[in-house]
């Protein structure tokens, strides 16, 4: 069984058709590349996987659960990190975790527990006590995936990660993902640089216009062009 | 531990850590105290203040004594009328038969003097009838054939504190509820899509509905807070000052007994209320300070009601005015704390109102925050 199936999906922001009939599976133990330009309906589709948006027609689900009947099983079960990098200011790093963690409904006496072991594995004792006013973008952005993780999900999904991230932040997110397909978690990227994907994914899907245009292995959907970017301004009748 | 009781924790936590709502409150509780000891010393500085009389012709024999007794200092003129313009707060022409007196009515301090030379004068000609009736062997008491004495049910000391009780404190009382939890309220709301936590939070398995819950016990928790401190100050300042003017221990104001437990009912039906208003307009905006004009309107509606107390007394309403929000708050405060009574029925009638537009009020903030468009349009 996939972990994520995603089915004809359909979708309108106001009068804006944003997915026209978006289909793909991302499996456990894979980086899946949902790919395309700005506007193309990534941040749109990931939104209805995690059950933020309800589905127009088609249907989603994620390790068995349909986001359409069981909205909260499916949050359990997924962690989501974006660009936006949204922390509370006035509880520190370790607070903001600990919050999303207890209302990810993991158990109370293992709540210290498990935000030390993030903590550790994101390398974020330094600051760990600080205010989340006081930190640094990177910073920010580990504390953000320290909250999306922290209850420990089959299902990661990354939504343009670095995009306000400097070089160093941004190897450190590109690490974590690669490091969480090593343990097993389904990993969707979303992303508009194609040179990422094309490093990091296993599979990938591209969007353009709300329609899927491709789909599959990367070194598949990179076909005989020279890399992903030529292969996507191809498909969508760009290229040379 | 429940969803509601995390959120709960949490907001709690914030805003204790948020220095605008620290200061609010601080300020909340200051303020009322340094008003009320302004208007003390202010009103014992009118009431002993002296006042100068710009005379002339000749004083009548006794009067100048009992002048200056009365804080009115005699200073000769050439011409009152004209003094009483510019240099002196009356002018006084004593004539052989009769006294002219000139002041300005749009004075405060001419119209004080006045007030005090009309009562100086009504003493001092009734003294001078008396002795010239008795003079005569007539019995003075033919000047007062009915006489009058005079048996106030309540002390007109502790009724005057009330009047003025009955004014402050509804209108403290509303204020803070409405103005504590604010800052908190939009920072839950809309601070949170402004901070891009939203989305963070929203994919969390918690229901929405107790993480507003959670809020709204959070901003309602504040709001009481601040009420309690304000009012608390200004009963602690109003112990400690006395009511302006009178200097006596007995003026001290404090609240009845019937008053305490009604102030605390509708303080609690007030910051539900509030809370829930604040925190819909709160989800409605997309940033702190779009909340912010949302719900500058709500300044106006709680001052409005306390300011019709101010301005009409011995309005009587009847039942159907208690339907009214918050002003049904501050009818029912006014009569508590001036006639010491509570009438069951306006109070039920009160909280029926109150607990009606907070439900409803609530009732919009969820269907705000279980919109699609909160993070959409964000």
């Amino acid at each position: 069984m996939a972990a994520v199936t995603v089915d004809r999906l359909e979708k309108a922001l106001g009068s804006t058709q944003v997915l026209r009939g978006v289909s793909f599976e991302a499996e456990s133990g894979e980086i899946f590349g949902l790919l395309g330009p700005n506007g193309a309906g990534k941040t749109t589709t990931l939104r209805v996987v995690c059950t933020l948006l309800r589905p127009d027609a088609g249907s989603v689900r994620v390790l068995g659960f349909d986001t359409g009947t069981a909205p909260q099983e499916v949050r359990r079960r997924v962690g989501v990190v974006t660009a936006e990098i949204g922390v509370y200011p006035r509880l520190s790093a370790r607070e903001n975790i600990a919050y999303f963690a207890e209302l990810s409904g993991v158990p109370r006496e293992e709540i210290d527990r498990r935000v030390d072991a993030v903590i550790e594995r994101l390398g974020m004792r330094s600051f760990a006590r600080q205010r989340a006013e006081t930190l640094s973008s990177g910073q920010k952005q580990k504390v953000a995936i320290a909250r999306a993780i922290v209850h420990d999900p089959p299902v990661l999904m990354f939504d343009e990660p670095t995009s306000n991230l400097d070089v160093l932040a941004s190897r450190d997110v590109r690490d974590f993902m690669v490091e969480s397909r090593g343990r097993g978690k389904c990993v969707i990227f979303s992303t508009h640089v194609l040179h990422d994907a094309e490093r990091l994914c296993d599979r990938v899907t591209i969007i353009h216009q709300g329609r899927v245009v491709s789909g599959g292995a990367t070194a598949q959907v990179r076909g005989t062009h020279r890399d992903l970017e030529e292969a996507f301004l191809s498909l969508v009748g760009v290229g040379s | 531990m429940s969803s509601i009781a995390i959120v709960y924790r949490k907001e709690l936590r914030e805003i204790l850590r948020d220095r605008r709502t620290l200061v609010a409150i601080a300020l909340a509780a200051l303020a009322t105290p340094i008003i009320l000891l302004a208007i003390s010393q202010v009103s014992t500085k009118t009431a002993t203040q002296s006042y100068t009389i710009g005379y002339s012709g000749t004083v009548p024999a006794g009067l100048g004594i009992l002048l200056t007794a009365t804080g009115l200092k005699l200073e000769r003129v050439a011409d009152p009328a004209a003094a009483a313009a510019q240099q002196v707060d009356l002018g006084v022409a004593f004539g052989p038969s009769r006294i002219d007196e000139y002041y300005d009515p749009t004075r405060q301090g001419a119209q004080i003097a006045d007030t005090r030379l009309q009562t100086v004068l009504g003493q001092y000609n009734a003294a001078k009838a008396a002795a010239a009736l008795e003079a005569r062997g007539v019995d003075p008491g033919v000047l007062n054939p009915i006489p009058v004495s005079v048996h106030p049910l309540s002390s007109p000391v502790a009724a005057a504190g009330n009047a003025l009780l009955s004014f402050f404190l509804p209108y403290i009382l509303i204020t803070m509820c409405l103005t504590g939890g604010l800052s908190a309220a939009l920072d839950s709301t809309a601070g949170e899509r402004e901070r891009k936590t939203l989305e963070s939070l929203l994919l969390t398995p918690a229901p929405r509905g107790d993480m507003l819950v959670g809020k709204f016990l959070a901003v309602t928790t504040v709001s009481l807070a601040a009420a309690v401190a304000a009012i608390g100050s200004m009963l602690v300042a109003l112990a400690q000052i006395g009511l302006p003017g009178t200097g006596s221990s007995s003026a001290h104001i404090g609240l009845s007994a019937s008053a305490a437990p009604v102030m605390v009912w509708l303080a609690v039906l007030l910051a539900a209320s509030f809370s829930s208003i604040t925190l819909a307009l709160g989800t409605l905006a997309r940033n702190f300070r779009q909340g912010q004009a949302y719900v500058t309107p709500l300044y106006f509606i709680t001052i409005f009601p306390a300011s019709i107390v101010l301005f009409i007394p011995d309005f009587h309403p009847n039942l159907a005015y208690y339907l009214i929000p918050i002003l049904n708050a501050v009818l029912v405060l006014r009569d508590a704390i001036i006639h010491q009574s509570v009438s069951w029925s306006a109070l039920a009638v009160t909280s029926v109102s109150l607990v009606l537009t907070g439900s409803a009020a609530w009732y919009a903030a969820l269907r705000l925050f279980t919109r699609e468009a909160l993070l959409v349009k964000s």
